[in-house]
């Protein structure tokens, strides 16, 4: 019985996602029986999303067993099989997978050193931005500072973690020398994930701060931002923040309520 | 309305060696070019919005003209082309002005799953039809001619009735495409099936091929038999070597890729095998004028 294409598309990828052996009867015997031939196809694809994963967390990998990541790669690619032609879209949705994977819970810092990296991948391939204008900015009148929404960085991410996973994403970097310990009770960490120019930073944030830039990226104005930010730690220093943010080209623009101006 | 891409003149890829730039070889590339005659990226690997690989590709740009060969529009599924991926390539191509583009004569998704591997199609004539449909709709939504390449494959259905080189000849032919003309993935399927690679090369029209690939690959031995495995990550053999050198023997001097993707190796060790094929191009040259 000849299978039309779109029929034997089927079989296939179910015989490689899920070792149905329907398509075994469409294939030839050939150097070995079929079922062989299309192993090496099921070899390739999973070996070829591994290494995709692997390439996006590295940290992760070397946190792991070799074995323990193969596992957890091979149960991430049969529930989230990649949706595009681009494998840079495959892996968005590996931390959320690791935070519910069973085998993964002794490690209850992976799932935010995975959130890390993704923000490190989505950073390093963001768009581009012109720094904030200050002619612009210095245009404002006193009076609708408050009312200024301001937008951040394209590459711009920010994460909040119970963990130190900064200091366990420094250590596990290939080139970093110096004493790999990490003392998980060093407790939590807030970053601001941001490339400059062609490189990813990730910057350790006050809790003000951190409570700031996520209000402004949220898109609520600057008086409503500040209030947040106060309300996290009674001695953020709003100037302070804005000067670094600005100079540091994470605020890239900003509008006044209802107002765009560049 | 399919959309025009590039309005400006793209440059043209030359009738000698390119090679492939890798990320990490952008420093060396852009900053003391090396002497290859034009350079092939993934197009995929340049579907973000910016960052070092955009940047590294424009300023590599300067240096070469530079060829787009993607692995992910899935030219044979029997799914609806990805709008989507092809907006990504046109805007690509709008910012690259590429001298070619290409694709696989093979699928790669069903049903919204991608397997991001070349899965062989079954050389049908319902499989044709399809397939022609497809680069037809590539090639208005891009508004441009795409070059269609020949994939090493694995296994063979039941059910194909046509050669693999008559079916990729009569696709180009039908849909008005170009081919890339792989000649280490001729040799791998070749060795896995069964068949005479001369055939396969002699049967493919000169005035398609318009780009040929080269790479190494690797033979795992079992107990009951060997299989090649289009692995791009060493040397090209000796065997594939005089192939090519028949291959443009015949159809003449072709920008010829040297294809090598993982276990990267120096820069200089892919300068080398370009070397190596644009001195065979040069032979055939001086043979031809003789």
């Amino acid at each position: 019985m000849t299978p039309m294409l779109r029929e034997l598309q089927r079989e296939f990828a179910d015989g490689i996602w899920n070792d149905v052996p329907a398509v075994h009867a469409h294939i030839c015997d050939g150097t070995f029986p079929a079922a062989r031939h299309l192993q090496i196809y099921r070899h390739n694809t999973f070996a070829n999303l591994t290494d995709a994963l692997i390439a996006d967390y590295p940290v992760v990998h070397r946190l792991v067993a070799e074995g323990f990541f193969a596992y957890a790669a091979d149960s991430y690619i049969r529930r989230h099989p990649p949706r595009s032609g681009n494998l840079h879209d495959f892996g968005g949705n590996f931390a959320g997978f690791l935070a519910a994977f069973p085998a993964a819970q002794t490690l209850p810092y992976l799932p935010d050193v995975a959130r890390l990296e993704w923000a490190w991948q989505e950073a390093y391939h963001a768009a581009e931005a012109q720094p904030l204008s200050l002619d612009a900015l210095a245009a404002v009148a006193p009076e609708h500072y408050g009312s200024l929404v301001f937008r951040l960085h394209p590459s711009a991410r920010l994460l909040a973690s119970d963990y130190p996973v900064l200091r366990i994403w420094q250590v596990n970097q290939p080139d970093f020398e110096g004493d790999p310990a990490v003392d998980l009770a060093e407790g939590a960490a807030r970053l601001l994930v941001v490339r400059h120019g062609l490189d990813v930073e990730i910057e350790p944030l006050s809790v003000g701060e951190y409570a700031w830039l996520a209000a402004l990226a949220a898109g609520r104005p600057l008086a409503a931002a500040t209030e947040a930010a106060l309300a996290a730690a009674a001695d953020f220093d709003v100037a302070q923040a804005m000067q670094r943010h600005v100079r540091s080209v994470t605020l890239t623009g900003f509008d006044v309520m209802n107002d765009i101006t560049p | 309305m399919p959309a025009r891409a590039a309005t400006r003149v793209s440059a043209p890829i030359p009738a000698r060696a390119g090679i492939g730039l890798r990320a990490p070889h952008y420093r060396d590339v852009t900053e003391t070019p090396p002497d290859v005659g034009w350079l092939e990226v993934h197009s995929e690997n340049y579907f973000g919005d910016g960052g070092a690989p955009l940047h590294y590709l424009e300023r590599a740009r300067v240096h070469y003209p530079v060829s787009l060969h993607g692995v992910g529009l899935s030219l044979g599924s029997a799914d609806p082309l990805n709008r989507e991926h092809l907006r990504k390539l046109q805007q690509l191509i709008a910012r690259i002005e590429p001298g070619l583009v290409s694709d696989h004569l093979s699928w790669s998704s069903i049903d919204g799953r991608y397997l991001n591997d070349l899965l062989p199609l079954p050389y049908t004539e319902e499989a044709l039809d399809h397939i022609v449909a497809r680069i037809v709709e590539t090639q208005e939504f891009l508004g441009r001619r795409i070059l269609v390449e020949n994939p090493s494959s694995y296994l063979r259905y039941r059910h194909s009735t046509i050669p693999e080189w008559e079916f990729l000849t009569a696709a180009a032919e039908r849909a008005d495409c170009d081919i890339l003309l792989d000649v280490n993935n001729v040799y791998v399927s070749a060795c896995n099936h069964g068949f005479d690679p001369r055939v396969y090369l002699r049967a493919i029209p000169a005035d398609r091929v318009q780009e040929i690939h080269l790479a190494g690959h690797t033979v795992k031995h079992h107990e009951d038999g060997d299989i090649l495995i289009d692995t791009h990550n060493t040397r090209v053999c000796d065997v594939v070597w005089e192939l090519y050198r028949e291959t443009v023997a015949r159809l003449g001097l072709r920008p010829t890729l040297i294809e090598w993707d993982s276990d990267l190796p120096a820069l200089a060790v892919l300068v080398e095998e370009a070397a190596m094929a644009d001195r065979i191009l040069e032979r055939v040259h001086d043979a031809d004028a003789a």
